[in-house]
């Protein structure tokens, strides 16, 4: 430990120097520096207020949908589109929505933020409460009967610990996912205005409408710090933590990110300062404990007041549903049997040019990811090296990287149409590669040591041993690697196509710009524009899905599973 | 005789799978009073944990009744207690915590929930283990446990479901005589014990009464006094007559 604090005072010491020099020598950029760290404590604590409204909803719901089954038919579909479909594309409507409700104040801007991040965390969470409560084994479920564990017992003892290693796992999913949608969502522009949201996201976004190099690399430098000191001392210690409740007979899943105790390995965990918070949490644990223990005393005396609850409960989510179902038909009804809007002619060709951008961005991840993934998870050597540089990288959303893939792209280009061509592609890449390497590392490493073995003896080489051990025990990542990549980079169309904050802005053909201009480049939005585009997505999201993902997931499942 | 705890009258249970009834248990019928220890033998899938579900109260029969002390059976009743083959212990709580699953439902303040888990936690065995988290401990240790568990609530009545077969042989036999001990302990529960077993040498050694089932669907073949003295010997040739004769009944 004494190394470290050292190593630790070393590196304070440099950064103090730097920090003098900047100030002398460009007094601009040490102006950022003062504001940045207050930027940095916004931005988080919009992370934070989304996040929470998304654990409440997913414990919720979860819970729900799990205990409830005539819920659950309706429930569980819901869930599974708003999971699959690009969450980014209601983004527009739900800023008209807030602008509108709080007439441009920075309340409704700033909820409207919060809400959007709230749609990207929301839903993986809510699917991994309902699926651990309805994997509680059977037996455990009979003892909290036979027990006599009811209510809010039952939920503490029960139903909440069997939910966190998935509450948890799917947090950090959640979380990474949200810097992604923060740094989108802080700037936009729409009704002819621009509006912003002090934060990091604005921030960089700012400074790269400014063509500010040091402001760009300042703002993602301050990103990246934040990013990985949250990991290190939240989601490190909390994913290791979430272990002690996996029941013990479940195997581990194949994590669509690095899971929770390899990534960040490298780093720091500070025991003595985690001890301390924990220690001066207590107190306000135990008392919420015993106050929870009187209430549900209280309550379950009086089961006609639980079943009153319980009623209430059905007949409130009865008449939402109902509310939802119709105004649901009723658009859709109205929207199709109404002439479509000329525009929509644009819609097949949109579609297309999409999806082979994306298809070109998917190809070039799969093109150096595969053979990274390979090495890195067979050498020892280059995962301690390389581990630590890739994940800093990752780390860093796509929306955040925007500034300088535009000005690469421009660079590259020195014409702003292929320039824009360039940067969607690039941006799109950017949205997807890291669930196709961190997925096929988890894969390459899954592989028995036996079958590396049994290989190796019986001289398997070269192209033999890719194909016979490498690219089979790759395939299940690589579904789900893809099946991620894809989400993300259908969210990414909406920021990649349109780059309103340059002028005159870049753009490419395809459904993220038609979305873009239906939404902000008119007086009023077009919503039947911004309806139909949505619709499109929707379909081709779940038609892949449906066709494609799910039968090779079910096929690769069965043929390429490696018994342990 | 003593009055009866446990009435189980004409259980019927029935699944039905696409439109087509699976029958499980056919016209279970018996009755068990205080100071009985009474085993359940059947070969595996013939129904016998089903039965044991529906006489906690866990499930409903299709048909039939269970009554507890003359009325209707409830799966909260405090003097029932059950004992699982896969131990169902909550990995996120300590030894102790486990033992006073059962106390903190019915509302026992922390400092008697200590008080009784601690001196069940002695009477298993377990003493210096507390704190310690079900996957720290052996299978034999956390069926001690799961039996701790159990008696911590001093039920009248310990129902267990295959308590010893996921254990090691040695393990099995020790427990299976501390399970007797505890039952010929006046001074602790439980009165009587209902266990589900596919072994008939344990159940001949364990009860005083076997009750045979065929297997699937589940129906009673037979109800057997075994009078042999206790404690009894594995070895002896009254022992291998009973085994024998059970055996018969089975196939
Ligand atoms: N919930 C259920 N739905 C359908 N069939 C069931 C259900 N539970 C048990 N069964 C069937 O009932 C039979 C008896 O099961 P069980 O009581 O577990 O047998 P045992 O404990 O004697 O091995 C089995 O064939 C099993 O398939
Ligand atoms: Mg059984």
């Amino acid at each position: 430990m004494r190394g470290l604090r050292g190593r630790l005072r070393i590196l304070a010491s440099i950064a103090i120097l730097v920090a003098i020099a900047v100030a002398v020598f460009y007094p601009q950029a040490a102006w950022n520096a003062i504001q940045l760290p207050l930027f940095a404590v916004f931005s988080t604590t919009r992370m934070v207020f989304a996040y929470l409204l998304s654990l409440v909803f997913a414990i919720t719901y979860g819970a729900t949908a799990a205990t409830n089954k005539r819920a659950a038919v309706i429930m569980l579909p819901i869930l599974d589109v708003l999971q699959s479909v690009p969450i980014l594309g209601f983004f527009p409507a739900a800023l008209v929505f807030f602008v509108v409700t709080f007439q441009g104040s920075p309340v409704g801007i700033e909820l409207a933020v919060i809400f959007l991040i709230f749609t990207s965390m929301a839903w993986n969470m809510a699917f991994g409460v309902y699926e651990s409560l309805t994997t509680i084994p059977v037996d455990l479920e009979a003892a909290a009967a036979s027990f006599g564990l009811r209510g809010m017992l039952r939920f503490r003892l029960l139903a909440l610990p069997a939910a966190i290693p998935k509450l948890v796992y799917n947090s950090i999913l959640s979380w990474s996912n949200g810097w992604f949608f923060l740094v989108a969502s802080e700037t936009f522009t729409a009704f002819g205005g621009t509006y912003t949201r002090p934060g990091l996201g604005s921030f960089i976004t700012n400074a790269g409408l400014a063509g500010d190099a040091t402001g760009i690399a300042l703002g993602i430098g301050v990103l990246a710090a934040v990013v990985l000191a949250l990991d290190t001392i939240v989601w490190r210690p909390l994913g290791v933590w979430s272990e002690r409740f996996r029941m013990e007979t479940t195997g581990h899943e194949v994590p669509r990110v690095p899971s929770p105790y390899e990534r960040f390995r490298w780093l720091p965990r500070f025991p003595r300062l985690r001890r301390t918070f924990w220690a001066s949490a207590q107190p306000v644990v135990t008392r919420y404990r015993r106050a929870s223990v009187r209430l549900d005393r209280t309550y379950s005396a009086h089961p006609k007041v639980l079943r009153d609850i319980r009623f209430l409960d059905l007949a409130m989510f009865a008449v939402i549903l109902l509310l939802v179902v119709v105004a649901g038909v009723f658009g859709l009804a109205r929207l199709f049997l109404s002439p479509l809007p000329p525009a929509a002619a644009e819609l097949p060709r949109a579609a297309a040019s999409s999806f082979v951008r994306l298809a070109l961005a998917y190809a070039i991840a799969l093109a150096w990811t595969i053979p990274l993934a390979a090495w890195i998870g067979r050498s020892p050597r280059g995962s301690r090296y390389l581990t630590p540089v890739l994940e800093v990288a990752a780390s860093l959303p796509a929306t955040a990287l925007l500034p300088i893939i535009v000005g690469f792209a421009i660079l590259v280009t020195a014409s702003l149409g292929p320039a824009a061509e360039v940067s969607a592609v690039l941006i799109a890449l950017f949205s997807m590669q890291w669930y196709l390497l961190f997925n096929l590392i988890a894969g390459v490493r899954a592989i028995p040591d036996d079958l590396n073995e049994a290989a190796r003896s019986f001289g398997l080489r070269g192209r033999a041993y890719w194909r016979r051990v490498l690219l089979p025990g790759m395939v299940p990542s690589l579904l789900t690697g893809s099946i991620t990549a894809w989400g993300a980079g259908w969210n990414a169309l909406i920021v990649s196509e349109y780059i309103p904050f340059l002028n005159p802005p870049p753009h490419v053909s395809g459904l993220g710009y038609l979305l873009d201009i239906a939404t902000f480049n008119k007086p009023l939005p077009d919503n039947e524009m911004i309806l139909l585009t949505i619709l499109t997505m929707i379909v081709i999201v779940l038609a892949m899905n449906k066709l494609l993902w799910r039968p090779l997931y079910k096929r690769a499942s069965v043929k390429y599973r490696v018994e342990v | 005789m003593e009055p009866s705890l446990l009435e189980v009258k004409d259980v019927l249970k029935s699944y039905f799978e696409n439109g087509k009834e699976f029958k499980v248990l056919d016209l279970i019928r018996f009755e068990l009073a205080e100071r009985d220890f009474v085993c359940v033998v059947g070969p595996s899938g013939c129904g016998k944990s089903t039965l044991l579900r529906i006489i906690v109260g866990l499930e409903p029969p299709t048909s039939g009744q269970v009554l507890f002390e003359g009325s209707p059976i409830r799966a909260d009743n405090p003097q029932v207690a059950m004992v699982f083959q896969s131990f169902a212990l909550f990995p996120w709580l300590t030894v102790t915590q486990n033992v006073e699953l059962g106390l903190e439902a019915q509302g026992i303040p922390p400092e008697g929930r200590h008080a009784r888990a601690r001196k069940f936690i002695d009477a298993v065995g377990l003493t210096g283990f507390e704190n310690a988290f079900p996957r720290e401990l052996s299978g034999g240790m956390k069926q001690r446990v799961g039996l701790a568990r159990a008696l911590a609530i001093e039920p009248l009545l310990l129902c267990m479901d295959e308590p010893f077969s996921s254990l090691d042989p040695l393990t099995a036999q020790n427990l299976r005589d501390e399970i007797l001990q505890l039952w010929a302990n006046p001074d602790l529960p439980p009165k009587a014990v209902l266990m589900v077993t596919h072994s008939i040498e344990e159940a001949v050694y364990l009860a005083d009464r076997v009750i045979v089932l065929s297997s699937r669907p589940g129906r009673m073949v037979a109800e057997l006094e075994i009078d042999l003295p206790r404690p009894r010997n594995r070895k002896e040739p009254e022992f291998y007559g009973w085994v024998d004769e059970i055996y018969s009944l089975i196939v």
